[in-house]
This record gives C-alpha cells, sequence and structure tokens, in this order.
C-alpha cells in the first residue's frame, strides 16, 4: 500500500544535467547532435534487463487489453463454475479430479476448486481488472503529484506551508487501516442496503482512495525539484522577458521534471498493483465475482497446502509482473540519468 | 423463542462457513474421494427415541464394553461456557458438558451402540400424562444427594421450575413457561409464592398443562431443565457455580481458560441410568481452534491422547488428511446432525407461492454443498424436519434429488406464469469467506432461471436480530434450526406457527398460513407419538407446498478425539458426544 519512496539523490542530478541542456529543439541540427530523449532511448535499448522487462510488461499489458479476445477464442468465461456443471472434473471433496490443479487441454491452467470455474481466463481477467485499477490510479496520482508539487514549490511561501503540512499527515496515515475502515462507510452512504455494490464504485473508491494517499510523495519531490530550479537563470531569464507563471511553469519546469516523474510514476505502478492486491485479499477491495488478481490470490491461500496450482498461476504472475515492472522503472531511471547508474 | 440456541447456531456456522478448504494433492484426487463415504442423510434412520421402562431408568447404567474406571479427561475446545444455571443453558455444547455435573427429571440414556431412550434421571421413570396429556406426574427416586450429602428433595424440582419464571432468567428454553397453566401471571418463587399448576405431594411432582402435550417428558430432558437445589440458589450468581447431584462437582474453574471437575463422592450410581463416570477427574480446556485442536489430535502426545472436543471438529484444512488416513478415522466420531439450514424466504415480500416455489426448484444445492467442502460436510435437505428426527417424511417436493443442481427452466417457466419474470431477489448471509463463494452460486443459479439476485453479506453477530424483524427488507435468508428435543414439534410449531410472528422471533419466513396453524394445533394436541410423527411429516410437506423456506442442508459432524479416549459415543437426545460413556483408556 505504501507508494514508493522517491529517492532523493537520483533525480536531482537529472536536474544538473538536463540544466545543462539547452531546449531540445535549439540542439536537433546536425545528424550528430543528439536530443536527450534520443541519447535515452539508445541507453536503453543496450540495457538487456531492461528491454526484456520492457517486452514482459508490454504482454502483461496486451493480455490485459486482449482478455476478452483471447477468452473468445479459448472457449470459456470466468464467471461459468464448469467444476460444478460437468461431471468428473471436481471430486466429492470439490477438489480438482485431474493432477495438478485439474490442468488439461480444456482447462489450461486447471480449475479452481469448490466454485469450478476456469483458471486461465480468470485470471486474464483478473489481470485486467488489477491494471485497470493501478494504472487509473497510478495516472491520477502523478496528476494530482505534479500539479500540487510544482504549484507548493513555484509559489511558496504560505501555500507551499500549507501544502507541506498536508503532505506531512497523508505520509503518516495509515493508509490501508483508513480503507478498511472507511469503505464499508462509503458503501453504506452511497448503496441502498439491500442492493449489491456495483463494481464501478469499488473501482472508483479504490482508485480515488489510492490516489488520495498516493500523490503526497511525488508532490513533495517535485516540490522539492521546483524549489532548485526557480531560482536558476533559464527561469530568471523567462521572468525578465515576462512571462506569465503558467508559461513559466509549464515550458521551463515541466520539461526538467519528466525525468523524476516518469521514473516515480513506472514505480508507482506495481506498488499499486500490489497494494490493489492486497485490499482485495483483506476482503475490501475488488469482490467476487468480479474476477480480480488480489481476489485470485485470496483464494489460492486458502488452498495452497493441498493445491498448491490454483496459487502458483496467479501468484506467480503477479512476482513476474510487478518484478519486470521494477525492474523497467530502474532501467528507464539508469536511461535517463545515467550518473546514478553504479 | 430460543435465543442462545440461536447463538449455538451463530457459532456452528462459523464452523460451516469456515469450511473453505478440504483437500486435495498435486498427485490427482480421482481416487481419494471413492474410499470415503459421506454418511448419507438419507439412509441415516431416524434416530427413534423410545420412551423406556421404570427397569431402564434405574441404575446403574449400562457398562461400556473394554471401559476401565480411573485416569483423566480432558478436553479442547474454542468457547468457554456461556452459561451454567439451567435455567439459563441453551447451546448443546453447554448442554453436552453439564451432564456431569447437573441431573433432569428424565435424560437421554444412551447405550454403546448409540441407540438412545429417553428415561427417567431423577425420576423413577419417564414420567406419567394423565387426562389425555395435560398432566404429568414425576416420582423422585431415592437415594439421590447433593454434592453436601443432603437428599434432593421434592421441593428442590418444585423450586427449579418455578424459579424458571423469575425475572433473572432471560437466555434459557421458555417452554414451561408458555406451557403450565398460570405461567403468564407467575412471577417466581422468590416473592414466597408458589406457582398453583406445580403440585407436590410426597415424592411426587405433577404440572397441569393448559393443552395436551405428549412430549413433555422429552421437553424436560432438556439439560435446561436440571434440577436447582432451593437451599443453595443464588440466583443470578448460580449461573457461576451450579450445585451438583451428578457424578462430578466443579472444582475450580477460570474463565475463558478451563474448568476441573472432581468426583462427587455423594453420587450414588446405582441411581443413574445415564452416567457410567469412568474418569477420576476431566479437566476442560478453552480456547483451541479447530485447527490447533486437530493438530494435536493428529499429533497424539501426552496428555493429547487422553483429549476430545465437543464443540471443535476436523478442521476443513485437515479433513482430507485425517478422513483418508485409516488410523485417524478410527478416532473420528461422524455423526449426522438434526440441524436443519435454510434460506427463509420472507413470506410478506414474496407474497406469490409459484415465485417461491421457482426459488426451490433453481436452488443450487449441489453447487453450495460442494462449495461447503462437499458431502463429507454437509447433506442437502429436502425437507425442515431432519431425517434423524421422528417426524421426518421423505418427500423431495422440487426434484433436489433428480436435479440436484437446479432446474432453471422450471424455474423459468413458473416465474412466467406468474409473470413475475426477471423478479429482484434480495438474499441475507452471514457474511463469511465461504458465504462470498456460495453468493457466486447463488447467483449464477437465480440469473439463470429469470431472477435478478442480490446477495448481501451481513455481518454475524447482528444477522439474527436483523432477519428477525419483522419489517427487514431482504427477501431470503440464510437461517437454521435444530428442534430442542427430537420431536416435529420442536422443529415446526417455533418456526412455523403464525403465532409465533414477533420482532426478534423465529419464524423468519413470517408464514401465516391458517391451515398450516391449524395441523399444528392437532398435532401438538396428538397424544400417539406415532400419530404425530406422522402428523408433523405431512405439516413439513405442507409447508414446503407454501414453499416458505428453502430447504439447504443437515451438517455432518467430524469429532476427532485422542488414541486413549474410549466410550465416545453420540448421544442423540442431546445431540452431543455422551461425556457421561466416556473413559480414559489404560496406557
Amino acid at each position: 500500500m505504501t507508494p514508493p519512496t522517491p529517492s532523493a539523490a537520483a533525480p536531482l542530478e537529472v536536474t544538473d544535467e538536463t540544466g545543462k541542456t539547452p531546449a531540445p529543439s535549439s540542439t536537433a541540427k546536425g545528424s550528430e547532435s543528439r536530443s536527450p530523449g534520443r541519447l535515452a532511448w539508445t541507453r536503453f535499448k543496450r540495457d538487456r534487463t531492461g528491454v526484456v522487462s520492457a517486452y514482459i510488461v508490454i504482454f502483461f499489458f496486451t493480455i490485459a487489453v486482449c482478455a476478452p479476445l483471447i477468452a473468445k477464442l479459448y472457449g470459456k468465461n470466468p464467471y461459468e463454475q464448469y467444476g460444478q456443471e460437468t461431471d468428473g472434473l471436481l471430486n466429492d471433496f470439490a477438489f480438482p479430479v485431474k493432477p495438478n490443479g485439474g490442468i488439461d487441454g480444456n482447462f489450461w491452467f486447471g480449475i479452481e476448486p469448490q466454485l469450478g470455474r476456469d483458471v486461465f481466463t480468470f485470471l486474464l481477467y483478473g489481470i485486467r481488472t488489477s491494471l485497470m485499477i493501478a494504472t487509473a490510479a497510478t495516472l491520477l496520482t502523478t496528476v494530482v503529484g505534479v500539479v500540487i508539487g510544482i504549484t507548493a514549490g513555484y509559489l511558496g511561501g504560505k501555500t507551499d506551508y500549507f501544502v507541506g503540512r498536508v503532505i506531512d499527515i497523508l505520509l503518516s496515515f495509515p493508509s490501508t487501516l483508513f480503507f478498511i475502515a472507511f469503505m464499508p462507510v462509503v458503501y453504506a452512504l452511497f448503496v441502498p442496503f439491500n442492493e449489491d455494490v456495483p463494481t464501478w464504485l469499488r473501482a472508483t473508491c479504490l482508485i480515488l482512495v489510492l490516489s488520495a494517499f498516493g500523490w503526497a510523495s511525488i508532490a513533495r519531490l517535485l516540490r522539492g525539484q521546483v524549489l532548485g530550479l526557480r531560482e536558476r537563470e533559464f527561469v530568471e531569464a523567462a521572468k525578465v522577458t515576462g512571462a506569465s507563471s503558467r508559461r513559466i511553469v509549464f515550458k521551463e519546469l515541466l520539461p526538467n521534471l519528466w525525468t523524476p516523474i516518469l521514473i516515480q510514476s513506472t514505480l508507482m505502478l506495481p506498488a499499486y498493483v500490489t497494494a490493489e492486491a492486497g485490499l482485495a485479499f483483506l476482503g475490501v477491495g475488488i469482490q467476487d465475482p468480479t474476477p480480480d488478481w488480489g481476489v485470485m490470490i485470496q483464494r489460492g491461500a486458502g488452498f495452497y497446502t493441498e493445491d498448491i496450482t490454483f496459487m502458483i498461476f496467479p501468484g506467480v504472475s503477479m512476482i513476474i509482473f510487478v518484478l519486470a515492472f521494477n525492474l523497467l522503472g530502474d532501467s528507464v531511471r539508469d536511461a535517463l540519468d545515467p550518473k546514478s547508474k553504479r | 423463542m430460543s435465543f442462545s440456541r440461536r447463538n449455538f447456531l451463530i457459532a456452528t456456522g462459523v464452523a460451516a462457513g469456515a469450511t473453505t478448504v478440504l483437500s486435495a494433492c498435486s498427485s490427482g484426487n480421482g481416487g481419494g474421494s471413492g474410499s470415503n463415504k459421506a454418511p448419507s442423510v438419507d439412509k441415516a434412520k431416524a434416530a427413534e427415541i423410545l420412551v423406556g421402562t421404570k427397569a431402564d431408568s434405574t441404575g446403574a447404567a449400562p457398562e461400556v464394553p473394554g471401559a476401565v474406571k480411573g485416569g483423566t479427561i480432558y478436553t479442547l475446545d474454542q468457547i468457554d461456557w456461556d452459561h451454567l444455571d439451567p435455567a439459563q443453558l441453551y447451546s448443546s455444547y453447554e448442554g453436552a458438558c453439564s451432564v456431569l455435573f447437573l441431573r433432569g427429571l428424565t435424560g437421554y440414556k444412551v447405550d454403546s451402540k448409540g441407540g438412545t431412550t429417553l428415561v427417567g434421571d431423577l425420576a423413577t421413570d419417564a414420567g406419567t400424562a394423565t387426562d389425555g396429556g395435560k398432566t404429568w406426574a414425576f416420582t423422585l427416586k431415592d437415594n439421590v444427594k447433593w454434592e453436601d450429602g443432603a437428599d434432593v428433595t421434592i421441593e428442590d424440582v418444585r423450586h427449579t421450575f418455578e424459579r424458571l419464571f423469575a425475572s433473572f432468567v432471560t437466555q434459557g428454553p421458555r417452554y414451561p413457561q408458555g406451557w403450565l397453566v398460570g405461567g403468564d401471571k407467575y412471577k417466581g418463587p422468590y416473592g414466597g409464592k408458589h406457582l398453583d399448576s406445580i403440585e407436590i405431594s410426597g415424592k411426587t411432582i405433577t404440572f397441569k398443562l393448559k393443552e395436551a402435550h405428549a412430549d413433555f417428558n422429552f421437553m424436560l430432558a432438556m439439560r435446561g431443565f436440571s434440577i436447582v437445589p432451593k437451599k443453595h440458589d443464588t440466583k443470578e450468581k448460580y449461573d457461576k457455580r451450579p450445585f451438583s447431584c451428578a457424578p462430578y462437582k466443579i472444582e475450580s474453574r477460570s474463565i475463558g481458560k478451563g474448568a476441573t471437575l472432581v468426583r462427587n463422592e455423594h453420587w450414588v450410581a446405582e441411581t443413574d441410568p445415564l452416567r457410567n463416570a469412568y474418569p477420576d477427574k476431566f479437566v476442560f480446556q478453552f480456547g483451541f481452534q479447530p485447527l490447533a485442536s486437530t493438530d494435536r489430535y493428529i499429533a497424539d502426545k501426552g496428555n493429547d491422547q487422553y483429549t476430545l472436543s465437543l464443540l471443535n471438529e476436523v478442521a476443513p484444512e485437515r479433513i482430507q488428511k485425517v478422513l483418508t488416513n485409516a488410523t485417524f478415522k478410527k478416532r473420528v466420531l461422524t455423526q449426522v446432525d438434526t440441524t436443519c439450514y435454510y434460506f427463509a424466504i420472507n413470506t410478506k415480500r414474496i407474497t406469490d407461492v409459484k415465485v417461491r416455489q421457482a426459488l426451490n426448484f433453481a436452488w443450487p444445492s449441489k453447487q453450495l454443498q460442494q462449495i461447503r467442502g462437499g458431502a463429507l460436510s454437509t447433506a442437502t435437505a429436502t425437507t425442515i424436519i431432519s431425517p434423524l428426527t421422528p417426524g421426518h417424511k421423505d418427500f423431495d417436493l422440487y426434484e433436489k434429488k433428480s436435479k440436484p443442481m437446479g432446474d432453471p427452466e422450471k424455474a423459468k417457466a413458473l416465474l412466467k406464469e406468474a409473470g413475475k419474470s426477471g423478479q429482484r431477489v434480495v438474499v441475507a448471509m452471514q457474511q463469511s469467506d465461504n458465504a462470498v463463494k456460495q453468493a457466486v452460486a447463488i447467483k449464477t443459479a437465480l440469473t439463470k432461471a429469470g431472477f435478478t439476485p442480490v446477495v448481501k453479506q451481513v455481518d454475524k453477530t447482528s444477522f439474527y436480530s436483523q432477519i428477525g424483524q419483522l419489517d427487514n427488507e431482504y427477501d431470503m435468508f440464510a437461517a437454521g434450526w435444530g428442534p430442542d428435543w427430537p420431536a416435529g414439534y420442536a422443529v415446526i410449531q417455533p418456526c412455523f406457527d403464525s403465532s409465533q410472528i414477533a420482532d426478534g422471533g423465529v419464524n423468519w419466513p413470517q408464514l401465516k398460513d391458517a391451515s398450516v396453524d391449524k395441523a399444528i394445533a392437532a398435532a401438538t394436541v396428538e397424544p400417539d407419538a406415532k400419530k404425530a410423527a406422522t402428523m408433523w411429516g405431512d405439516i413439513d410437506e405442507q409447508i414446503m407446498r407454501t414453499a416458505a423456506v428453502v430447504p439447504d442442508y443437515n451438517p455432518i459432524r467430524n469429532y476427532f478425539h485422542g488414541s486413549k479416549v474410549g466410550g465416545v459415543i453420540y448421544d442423540s437426545g442431546n445431540t452431543c458426544i455422551a461425556l457421561g460413556k466416556v473413559y480414559a483408556a489404560k496406557a
């Protein structure tokens, strides 16, 4: 649940580098001179780990987006209780009859004990749900964090003080506990007690709450960056030439901040995936029958002594995804900021 | 009104709800199931409890083959006893333990094969009914003594029943209060007044009832009607430390942790047909979850060899491990319980019989059984009266046996006929991990049958009070009821008689059916037990025709115990292990 703590050292150096580089457009003259973006891209391509991780991450996003298509080709859906409708799939204990969690030609990843759903499509849709929520939360967090962070840093004074204290409070807030305690209240407020809590409301609440607690760290980091930048000559120059605050923020400051923003958000997304799964595991996030990564892991945890297969697929796929995404985040940082590389 | 009974059902609901994990292993489970035939409820014989003769009622209790005297028996259970004052005692777990230190007028005599007979415990026989069952007389045995050596007197017996009317008695069974003549006005014996409808003369006590009750003596066998000494009645405080006239007395007790029972040397074995009282000592240990107790039985070390559980069953996480291992399985007492868990349909909200019948046809019985762990922990029910309760009639109005997965086509057709296609149904369940899974199956099945289901998970602690509200806004709710004594009356009357409709009552479907009421009244006063049983079976079917409930399952209990415990026999009268028969085998 805790968003990644920004490492203060790395982004500061980035600003050094980008600070030295004049506006990108002016350098793109000869074929030999390359933009910092191109340089970073070249550096990134040389990083084997980064490239492999990127492919893995792209793979996960692709299957998440294409989940309905894949499920259609595969001929199953994550809601049908195949094991209960077809004889011979589950035994008297309601466990898969076949070895390894019931894996066979029809059920590639086996079937769920008790409920008898297809693990493969359930996992696909689960990844889809989790990634959608995590991506949305990351985007929202980044936007809010960037806006508030830059504003606080640029305006300074009372605004900065006020925002600083809000960030202090948010960072010290036990967000998971808050979520567990607060969500039932929210649902009770918005949903009549004899109605199901709609999945969109659960998802929206998750995204909002994750973002509400997540923006503080990124805002604090950017505030520090802006504090350093706004005294720089090029900002002073812009001010002298009479540029508006808006222009200074968007044209002068923001281009110099893309690196830390990018690094932060790539590290934030996998953290959100695990946070979302954690909440679903605790029963306050997405709930059955909506497929979800965390729900799957929670189900699997109940069976792991006897039917480990059911836990392996969601568990291992999540480890691979989060690991790949974190490595990707590292590579992105290395590419954008070569000095931080040890 | 049986509050504690309900609390008990909540507790067992937890256990059933926790049945998430049965097992399988990665080597495949195809063969594993064949050797583990679950006990079938259908084929289980109704535990027909006969009324014993005077000879049956005299001691000593028949010996358990192979039993030896002496030693200590330990127990491992989740919770402490909530109440020990008989007037407040309702749950079958407390009842099971209280057999050792409380005695009533009547009781259940268990033979070593598990057969059960109703006999006189403190009374010389199981009672004499006159006036067509409106007057009941019991005669006290000679030579029965309290733990201080004083005789149990007939005044004590009268006092026991009179104090049931005292204002501090809020928890126990309340049948006598409603049945005895003048019971509605009587305020208890502490003001110095006696209840006129209880008469004593010599060693005989006579009860006068408002209407005939052929099973009055069965009702008295509830542990809640054990005798309290007038001299030592400390009113509210009696709940902490009851006075014993049974083979054991409470030596020490530490709330929430445990209790020790030692022999009551004034007990005379020849007066007691129920208890063998082999061990010298019982040590009760509380605060152990099923998984912990199961693991200790599996390890079977030290004192745990002499240990058994009365409430804790084999933990769901270990059930396959235990039941597929021959040596462990020998130490498991598997018993079908008489409780029936059903989904009550709120007949005030779903008024159309056809819609209620459609719900019955659509119900995913098999799916739910699978989710709860398969046929080894629950058996699908088709009737309200359990197959083990006298009065059970074998019928299957909604084709659960031929179509255990439900019949969505038929349900759809019925709904259409009623013009209620797409009917919204709000189902309330006690929140648990397993209930969330069950909700998935219920939703799928009801949607297939043309309903628009909404399944709500309701907080466990307030569940029964919520569904007990007359104006609750749920259409269906998961409830359960176990009879207080093995008779159709104890199943049907409290839950389906329209006189029982009240806020906080247990007529959950709020069934108000004049013909059902009439049939209940007729069966209640029927003096012939056999005839009455048939009548109750017919009423069961009659209620099922109105589809007031969707019967769900009868639980199957799996009690595990240590290797040196002998005489673990089920008492189908009190629906628990008969502690009076247990012995500690020699090392």
